[in-house]
C-alpha cells in the first residue's frame, strides 16, 4: 500500500509539468493577449486606451517576451518561491486571489455533496428494491427531470420566481450587510439562508446521476447467489440489503471523490456566474476571458494536481472498501 | 487667447468663441457659476452632513471652514438645492469594469465639461491663462484646497505627478502621448503653491479640451505626500520591503498596485491612497470583489448654490454581476438607483420601459455622441493589389453606399430610431457638414447596378455574382465583433442581401475582438465595421474622416501609422489624405475656435470628395434609468467617452427625496 502511494505521488510530478505546459499554451492559443482583450474591452464602451500605455503594458507585462521564456518564467517563480505569478488585471499575487475563494468553493460543493449522497443513497436503494413500483417510477421521473434540467436553467428560473413572485434577493452568498462584515454569528446565519439556493441548483443534476448509478448497482448485486444464501440463512431483509449488496454497489459514490475536487473550481462554474456566488468558477471564467494568463494558470494547475490527488484517494479509499480491488 | 477667471465679472467668464460651440440643444443647464459674494459669506453658510457634524463635534473632524478651500467650486444643482443623506445603488460587472467606477466619481481634473459637451470650465483649477501661441498654460488651483484625507492640495502635487512620476522611463515607458508635443514631454514648473505652468514645446490649442477628458486627469491623480513612499527617489531605503510585502518584483508594480493609474482597476482598490473625488473607497474593486462601495469623502470641495458642502449621498454601492442578464433583473426591479452602462441597449429599452412602474424608476436620454453607428471601412490599402484598385475606386464604393437599403435597416435593426446617414458631425452640431453626412444614401440598386456595369464588372458566375477582371467573383469578408455590437451583425446580414442584389457577394466575418484587432493591425481584412465616433467630438475622435488613429482608421491602417510616426512607418497616403492630416494638425494647434471650425470644414469637404467609408444609419440616442427618489439628474446628457456620462453631470449633486 505504502509503496503504491509513493509511486504514485512520484508520478505526479511529470505529470503535472506536462500539464502546466499544455494549460499555458491553451491560454496563449487564442489570438491576441491580455492587453489586445483590454483595448477592445474598453472599446466596447467606447473608451480608449493611450496609445504608448498600451505598448507600455505589453512590455511591463513580458508580452513581448517569446512563449518558451514565458513559460519558463512562470515555473522557476512556482517552484523556487512558491509564487505564482501577477494577476495582470488585478495587480495582485495570483496566489492571494485564488485561496480567498477557495473556502466558498469548498464549502457550497461540500454542502452540495453531503446533501447529494443523503438523497441518492436512500432513493437509489428504494428504486432497486421496490423496482417497477410506483415509487420507482415516480423517483426515475424525477431522476431523469433532473438530468435533463441544465442547472443554470434552473438557476435562471429560480432567480426570476424569487424575483418577480416574491421581491426576494437572490444571489451571493450573504446578504448586502453582511458581504463585507466580519465574522459573526448573525453572518453564519446569513450564509445559510442563501446556501440552500445554490446548493439545491447543484445537487439536482448529481442527484439524478447517482440515483440511477445506484439502482443499476443494486440490481447487479440482488440477484447475485450470496444474497439468497443471506437470505436463506434468515437474515433479516434490512440488515442483509445494508451489509451485503449495498457496501459493494457503494462503489460509484467512492469513485466520485476523484472528480469532485476538481469539480470544486470548475464544475459550478455557469451556476456560479448566474447567481453571481463568490466561488472560484465566476474568476477563473474572467480570469479566462480577460486573457489574465497566469490567474488562468494557476487555477487550471491547482484544478489538474486536485485532479490527481483526487483519483489518489479514491483509489485508496475503494481498496479499503473493496477488498476484491488491487492496487498493483 | 483664452483667458478664463472665476471672478464675479461675466464679461471674463464668456468667451464669444465658445459660446458658438453650445449646439445640444435642449439639455438643462449645469454652470459652475462664481461666487459672487466672496469666500468669507460662503464658508458662513456653508453647511455639512448630518455624519460629518458629528464627527466635528466629536473632535474628530476638523470644522467644515477648515476643510474647504477659500474658494471652493460652487455648483448649480439640475432642478434644485437637494438634502443630506442615503447610498446609491449601481452595478458593475466583475472584470475590466473599472471605467463604470471612474466615470460615477472620478472625473476630477483640473478643468472639467459643461452639461452640453460644448466648453471647459473652471474644476480644480479656479482658473487659468494662456499665451498668445497656446504652448503655455497657467493654472491657478484653488488655496486651501484638501484630499481626502485633509493633507493640503498643492502644486508640488501637480509637479510630483509630471517630473517624478510620467517622465520617469521605469514607471511610464514613455509618457502618455497626450503631454508630448513636438517629441517633447511638457514641463512643468510651480510659480507657488497654488499655480503652476505647462509649457509645450509647440503650440497645443486642443490641450484644455484634453484635460477635460478622463485621460486628461494625471494632474490630480497622485498625492506626493503619500505616493512618494513608492518612489526610489523619495524612500529608496524603504522600498525593498513594501515590494516583499505586496509580492511584487518592480517598484513601477508596486506603485501602480498602491496609487493605480487613470484607466486601471487598481486605481480603485486601495483605501488607502487619498484622493480628491467626491466618494472614496470604502471596499474595494479587487479580484473576485462581490461588491465595491464607497463612502463621502469629508473634504470634498466643492459646494451648493447655499454653500452645503457636496455630495448630498453618504454612500455609493456598486453591486458587481457577473453577467448583464442579472444586472438588467436588478435594474427592472427596482434594486438599482441610477444604471446606463452595460444596459444601454435599444433591444432593452422596450423590456426597461415596460417595467418603469414596478421598479419605480425613470429613463433619462443619453444623447450619443458618436456619429455613425456602423461605418463599413473597405481596406483602400489592401495587401492584395487587385483588391486594392477595386476598393479604391470612388464610383465602386458608391455602388456598395447605394445599394444598401438604409430604410429597411432602420426599421428592421434600430427599431426606426434613426435616419439614414454616411459621417461627420451630427445634425446639431455647428461643424455639421451636409454633403459628407448625407451625399449617396439614397437606395437605388438600378444606379449601383449600372455604375458596376460601367466598370466593367459585367461577367457573372452561375450564382448571378459578378466577376473581377481576374475571374475571380467579387466577394468580400466584413469583419465584425458579435460579442460587442450584436446589432451590428444583423445590420450586416440585411447589407449583404442589398449588396447580393446588385452582384457582390459578401461574408459577414464574425470573429473573437482580439482576432479583430490582429487582423486591422496586420492590415489583413478586406472590410471591417466599428462604431464610428466622433458626432459631437469631430476633432478629438476625427478616425472617419482623418487617417489619424492607428488601430481606429480601418480604412487605411498603414496611413495612419505613417501619420502616427511621422512617416518612419508604415505606407505614404494619397495627396488628398496628407492635405487632411496637415490641416488636422493646424487644428489641432490652434486655441481659435472660428479658426478650427474653418480647418475641419475643409477636411470635411476633402473627406466627403473622396468618400472612404460609409454606414447606413446616425448612432440612436439611448438611454439610462434613474430611481424615481434620485433627483437632479439631467433629463438628457450627451453619451461619450470623453464627456464619461453620467460623471460630469456631476452625480455629487444628485440627492434622494425621502
Amino acid at each position: 500500500m505504502l509503496g503504491f502511494i509513493v509511486k504514485r505521488l512520484m508520478w505526479m510530478i511529470p505529470s503535472l509539468f506536462v500539464v502546466s505546459f499544455l494549460a499555458f499554451v491553451l491560454i496563449q492559443l487564442p489570438p491576441g493577449d491580455y492587453v489586445t482583450t483590454y483595448i477592445a474591452t474598453l472599446a466596447a464602451s467606447n473608451e480608449i486606451v493611450d496609445q504608448t500605455a498600451a505598448a507600455d503594458l505589453r512590455a511591463r507585462f513580458g508580452l513581448d517576451q517569446p512563449f518558451i521564456v514565458q513559460y519558463a518564467m512562470w515555473v522557476t517563480g512556482i517552484v523556487t518561491r512558491g509564487d505564482f505569478g501577477l494577476s495582470f488585471e488585478w495587480q495582485q499575487p495570483v496566489s492571494g486571489l485564488i485561496w480567498e475563494r477557495m473556502a466558498f468553493t469548498l464549502l457550497v460543493t461540500g454542502s452540495t455533496l453531503l446533501l447529494t449522497w443523503a438523497l441518492a443513497f436512500p432513493i437509489g436503494v428504494y428504486s432497486a428494491v421496490r423496482q417497477y413500483s410506483i415509487g420507482d417510477y415516480f423517483f426515475t421521473f424525477l431522476g431523469f427531470l433532473g438530468l435533463a434540467i441544465p442547472s443554470f436553467l434552473l438557476a435562471l428560473v429560480m432567480m426570476y420566481i424569487a424575483v418577480v413572485e416574491f421581491g426576494q434577493e437572490v444571489g451571493g452568498l450573504f446578504s448586502d450587510r453582511f458581504v463585507n462584515a466580519p465574522w459573526s454569528w448573525a453572518k453564519v446565519e446569513d450564509l445559510l439562508k442563501h446556501l440552500w439556493v445554490p446548493v439545491v441548483i447543484l445537487a439536482t443534476n448529481g442527484t439524478a446521476s447517482l440515483i440511477r448509478i445506484m439502482r443499476a448497482n443494486m440490481l447487479d448485486e440482488l440477484h447475485r447467489p450470496y444474497v439468497t444464501t443471506a437470505r436463506a440463512k434468515g437474515l433479516s431483509e434490512f440488515r442483509l440489503l445494508v451489509k451485503y449488496p449495498c457496501r459493494l454497489a457503494i462503489n460509484p459514490f467512492i469513485s466520485t471523490i476523484g472528480w469532485l475536487l476538481p469539480n470544486l473550481i470548475s464544475g459550478a462554474l455557469i451556476v456560479g456566474v448566474v447567481l453571481s456566488l463568490p466561488t472560484a468558477g465566476p474568476l477563473l471564467l474572467q480570469a479566462l476571458m480577460a486573457q489574465d494568463m497566469y490567474l488562468a494558470g494557476a487555477f487550471i494547475l491547482l484544478m489538474c494536481g486536485l485532479t490527481l490527488i483526487g483519483t489518489l484517494i479514491s483509489d485508496i479509499l475503494l481498496a479499503l472498501v473493496d477488498p476484491r480491488i488491487r492496487l498493483e | 487667447m483664452t483667458d478664463r477667471t472665476e471672478s464675479s465679472e461675466p464679461a471674463a467668464i464668456a468667451v464669444p468663441d465658445l459660446s458658438r460651440r453650445r449646439f445640444v440643444a435642449g439639455v438643462g443647464g449645469l454652470a459652475a457659476t462664481s461666487l459672487v459674494a466672496g469666500p468669507a459669506l460662503a464658508q458662513a453658510q456653508a453647511r455639512e452632513a448630518p455624519a460629518l457634524a458629528q464627527a466635528v463635534a466629536a473632535n474628530q473632524l476638523p470644522p467644515l471652514a477648515q476643510r474647504l478651500p477659500q474658494s471652493p467650486l460652487v455648483v448649480t444643482p439640475v432642478e434644485r438645492v437637494g438634502q443630506y443623506g442615503g447610498t446609491l445603488r449601481r452595478g458593475l460587472r466583475g472584470s475590466q469594469d473599472h471605467n463604470g467606477i471612474l466615470r460615477m466619481v472620478g472625473n476630477q481634473g483640473l478643468v472639467r465639461w459643461n452639461l452640453e459637451f460644448t466648453d471647459v470650465l473652471p474644476n480644480v483649477a479656479e482658473r487659468w491663462e494662456v499665451n498668445q501661441n497656446a504652448t503655455e498654460f497657467t493654472f491657478h488651483l484653488r488655496q486651501g484646497m484638501k484630499w481626502s484625507d485633509g493633507k493640503p492640495f498643492t502644486a508640488d502635487d501637480v509637479v510630483f505627478v509630471y517630473e517624478d512620476c510620467l517622465a520617469n522611463s521605469e514607471l511610464y515607458r514613455s509618457p502618455p502621448a497626450l503631454y508630448v508635443v513636438n517629441g517633447r514631454f511638457v514641463e512643468v514648473t510651480k510659480i507657488n503653491d497654488h499655480t503652476v505652468r505647462f509649457k509645450f514645446a509647440g503650440p497645443y490649442g486642443m490641450f484644455l479640451t484634453q484635460l477635460a477628458t478622463p485621460l486628461g486627469q494625471h494632474p490630480t491623480l497622485f498625492q506626493k505626500e503619500y505616493c512618494k513612499q513608492f518612489h526610489p527617489k523619495y524612500n529608496a531605503a524603504g522600498l525593498p520591503a513594501l515590494m516583499r510585502a505586496a509580492s511584487v518584483n518592480s517598484w513601477g508594480d508596486l506603485f501602480r498596485a498602491k496609487c493605480g493609474d487613470i484607466e486601471i482597476p487598481t486605481r480603485w482598490g486601495n483605501p488607502e491612497k487619498p484622493t480628491i473625488d467626491p466618494w472614496v473607497i470604502a471596499d474595494p474593486y479587487a479580484g473576485g470583489a462581490t461588491r465595491v462601495t464607497m463612502r463621502r469623502n469629508a473634504y470634498f470641495w466643492q459646494v451648493d448654490t447655499e454653500g452645503k458642502q457636496l455630495p448630498y449621498i453618504d454612500a455609493i454601492n456598486f453591486s458587481i454581476a457577473q453577467d448583464v442578464e442579472s444586472l438588467m433583473l436588478d435594474v427592472i426591479s427596482g434594486r438599482i438607483d441610477i444604471q446606463e452602462r452595460h444596459i444601454d441597449t435599444l433591444q432593452n429599452k422596450p423590456t426597461v420601459a415596460q417595467n418603469a412602474q414596478r421598479g419605480n424608476y425613470r429613463l433619462f436620454e443619453t444623447i450619443n455622441a458618436g456619429s455613425q453607428q456602423v461605418t463599413i471601412y473597405p481596406n483602400l490599402c489592401h495587401k492584395d493589389p487587385t483588391v486594392r484598385a477595386i476598393l479604391n475606386n470612388r464610383d465602386f464604393r458608391v455602388a456598395l453606399s447605394i445599394a444598401i437599403n438604409r430604410q429597411e435597416i432602420i426599421d428592421i435593426v434600430y427599431l426606426g430610431q434613426s435616419e439614414p446617414w454616411q459621417l461627420g458631425p451630427r445634425p446639431t452640431h455647428p461643424w455639421y457638414h451636409e454633403r459628407l453626412a448625407r451625399q449617396h444614401t439614397e437606395h437605388n440598386p438600378r444606379e449601383a447596378n449600372a455604375i458596376l456595369d460601367r466598370l466593367g464588372y459585367t461577367r457573372r458566375n452561375a450564382q448571378r455574382i459578378r466577376l473581377r477582371p481576374d475571374g475571380q467573383p467579387l466577394f468580400f469578408a466584413v469583419d465584425v465583433i458579435p460579442t460587442l455590437n450584436p446589432d451590428q451583425v444583423d445590420t450586416l446580414e440585411l447589407v449583404k442581401r442589398h449588396w447580393a442584389e446588385i452582384g457582390v457577394d459578401m461574408k459577414v466575418n464574425t470573429i473573437e475582438r482580439a482576432l479583430y484587432y490582429t487582423r486591422g493591425d496586420n492590415n489583413d481584412h478586406d472590410f471591417a465595421v466599428w462604431f464610428g465616433p466622433g458626432g459631437l467630438e469631430p476633432l478629438i475622435d476625427a478616425r472617419d474622416w482623418v487617417c489619424m488613429h492607428p488601430q481606429g482608421s480601418r480604412f487605411g491602417i498603414p496611413w495612419a501609422m505613417w501619420y502616427a510616426s511621422g512617416g518612419r512607418e508604415g505606407q505614404e497616403p494619397p495627396d488628398n489624405q496628407k492635405r487632411r492630416m496637415q490641416l488636422y494638425d493646424q487644428a489641432r494647434e490652434t486655441t481659435d475656435v472660428r479658426r478650427q471650425g474653418d480647418l475641419m470644414k475643409q477636411i470635411l469637404d476633402l473627406a466627403a470628395e473622396s468618400f472612404d467609408c460609409f454606414g447606413p444609419c446616425l448612432a440612436p440616442n439611448l438611454f439610462g434609468i434613474a430611481s424615481n427618489r434620485l433627483r437632479n439628474v439631467p433629463a438628457r446628457m450627451p453619451y461619450a467617452w470623453s464627456w464619461p456620462h453620467p460623471g460630469p453631470s456631476m452625480p455629487q449633486q444628485f440627492f434622494f427625496t425621502s
